[in-house]
């Protein structure tokens, strides 16, 4: 029970290439999350599998039959837009019941139905309304209701949260998690959020100009990031990342920075490291590095530390108030091996 | 000042409404003057009305069959225009092909050419398919400048609805065709009745093409004021009647639609 893309390529006619054959495959009841920033290819992706784009080259399958070429209506799939794309001349009750009356459902089961995801939308009391009548938060429950209702093997939903203020889209979100693991469904969710994808996705597709660059769960993809690029599109403030070169077991960069390093080959690489993993330590000790204090950005209930030695930049994030500290100040900081991250200087992929 | 500055603006509105209304007043109260008031050299306001002129013209002539001639006339060819014009307004919108905008600048430029210029060709093509004096020739020849301003009108209001509601159509179970008659065609209905009253408006009041078309049955009113013009004088009167009657169609057609005019026309119908 999955479904598959197999060599997904897609080229639009100004000679653009959208997605340069993804392999990507999923089983039924996850929430995958397709993530990238904007030209990644991952709109195109989704639109693919809806059968609203058809692909270049390549099969799209599910639980092993070919449906590259089939119309939407009969992929068994619903989706919830950005703009929500409700119905204007249908009151809130006719666009959810819509798809069922497209299939040709009995109309008491229609009604059961529709209040029933009414219901657990909390939209119940907006039937009688027209889309637009209604704010933001509450079309885009009529337009989940509307994906929901008729039970279809995907939900796919293309960045359904961005048009939605910072407060509603976190509660959505939470709602939206709550949804699936009541539900079960299977859900296909687009996002140039990496913070989004982090919440929701059971499992997260990162993707860059096209291609697939890593498919995992999203503890995987937090502290094992299969390439430069995806560390540094996950996580905020995003992970410090050092040019350099190791020569016997030490590491070095430019401006004189050096630290010893554990089980390394010699040779160029980028060494990173989270703001959040690196330790300030009050006193100087064997494992601490000396910086100077750049600028101090209080967000509470953090605190940022942007530090530098010699031509080095970092952050750093401590969760806790720093106190009287000043710029210019002098901060031993100390970079755990187990949380550094060593990536080849020439192509960004991880060094195991 | 405020209440100057709407004194000054329902002033304004009163003239222009004099403006418009005063000749169909005009042309109402000569439809109920005799000859002699209708030819004073000093207008006449107050008059013994004459009830004969209705009668006449409309009975006594046969005016009557004109009407639903230009019924006839109108309503199928804003008809024809709208079923053949619409879909292809919204391939225009939706999908990307060769040729496009160069196709759809051919759709005005049959417009551009005087009427005068393509009348005697279309007399000769329906003398031979042998439907000349019939209304269905006065249809086809309207659904001609019909047809192209369906296609640039609706084209507009095509635009105005996102892509996205089509796909979430097609998403919740509809066929390209289904999507476009059940979802499309609804949304664009401010816009259909718009296009269909000034469809109906150019159709009812075309002349020309009528003029050469049809001659004896298929004559449409427009065709049947010129033969009021008698060798002994123009029947006023009766030229009133009948262009009394002939403006009430458009009325009540138009209050019938007048909702959907206003949004409709100020809504997208200048894109294209």
């Amino acid at each position: 029970m999955s479904i598959a893309f197999n060599q997904i390529s897609k080229v639009f006619a100004d000679g653009t290439v959208a997605l340069d054959r993804l392999d990507l495959e999923f089983d039924r009841g996850e929430f995958i999350v397709l993530l990238g920033p904007s030209g990644s290819g991952k709109t195109t992706a989704c639109r693919i599998l809806a059968g609203l784009e058809q692909a270049t080259s390549g099969v799209i399958s599910i639980d092993g039959r070919d449906v590259t070429r089939l119309p939407p209506r009969e992929r068994n799939m619903s989706m919830v837009f950005q703009n929500y794309a409700l119905y204007g001349h249908k009151t809130v009750f006719d666009n959810i019941a819509y798809p069922l009356r497209v299939r040709k459902i009995g109309r008491n089961s229609i009604g059961t139905k529709v209040h029933e995801v009414a219901r657990l939308l909390q939209i119940e009391s907006y039937l009688d309304r027209r889309p637009s009548q209604l704010s933001g938060g509450q079309a885009q429950r009529v337009a989940v209701a509307r994906a929901l209702v008729w039970n279809p093997d995907i939900c796919l939903m293309d960045e359904p949260l961005s048009n939605l203020d910072a407060l509603l889209r976190l509660q959505t979100r939470t709602e939206l998690k709550r949804l699936h693991s009541d539900l079960g469904h299977t859900f296909l969710f687009v996002t140039h959020d990496q913070e989004e994808a982090m919440t929701l996705g059971t499992k997260i597709a990162v993707l860059n100009e096209g291609q697939l660059v890593q498919f995992d769960i999203p503890r995987r993809i937090y502290h094992e990031p299969s390439s430069r690029f995806v560390a540094e599109f996950i996580g905020r403030p995003a992970m410090n990342i050092i040019d350099g070169e190791i020569n016997n077991g030490m590491f070095q960069a430019a401006g004189g920075f050096q630290i010893d390093v554990e089980n390394q080959p010699d040779g160029p690489v980028a060494m990173g490291i989270r703001p959040e993993q690196i330790l300030v330590s009050g006193t100087q000790t064997k494992q601490t590095i000396e910086f100077e204090l750049d600028v101090i950005e209080l967000v509470e209930p953090d605190t940022l530390l942007f530090v530098k030695k010699g031509g080095v930049n970092m952050v750093v994030r401590v969760m806790r108030d720093m106190g009287q500290i000043e710029r210019g100040a002098t901060v031993h900081l100390a970079l755990p091996h187990a949380h550094r991250h060593f990536f080849e200087l020439a192509d960004g992929r991880r060094r195991w | 000042m405020a209440r100057a500055w709407r004194t000054a603006a329902l002033a304004a509105v009163i003239a222009v409404l004099l403006l418009l209304l005063l000749p169909y007043l005009w042309i109402f109260l000569t439809s109920f003057k005799t000859r002699l008031d209708a030819l004073a050299d000093v207008p006449v306001w107050v008059f013994t009305p004459t009830y004969d002129h209705y009668p006449e013209v409309f009975i006594n002539k046969g005016y009557l069959p004109l009407v639903w001639n230009s019924i006839i006339v109108a309503v199928l060819s804003t008809a024809l225009s709208l079923v053949v014009g619409a879909p292809a307004a919204y391939v225009f919108a939706r999908f990307d092909f060769t040729g496009r905008e160069d196709l759809f600048f051919f759709f005005l430029t049959t417009r551009m050419a005087p009427p005068i210029s393509v009348v005697v060709p279309m007399f000769l093509l329906f003398t031979t398919l042998g439907i000349t004096d019939k209304p269905i020739a006065v249809i086809l020849a309207h659904t001609t400048f019909n047809l192209s301003l369906v296609v640039w009108m609706m084209r507009g209001f095509f635009n105005d609805i996102p892509r996205e509601i089509d796909e979430a159509a097609m998403m919740d179970g509809h066929s390209q065709l289904g999507t476009f008659l059940k979802i499309l065609i609804p949304l664009a209905a401010p816009g259909l009745a718009a296009t269909a009253v000034l469809c109906f408006i150019l159709s009812w009041n075309e002349f020309l093409y009528a003029f050469i078309l049809v001659a004896f049955e298929g004559r449409t009113l427009t065709v049947g004021i010129p033969g009021l013009i008698t060798p002994h004088g123009t029947l006023w009167g009766q030229v009133a009647a009948v262009a009394v009657v002939a403006t009430l169609p458009i009325l009540v057609f138009t209050f019938i639609v007048q909702r959907h005019l206003v949004r409709g026309l100020t809504f997208g119908a200048v894109k294209g």
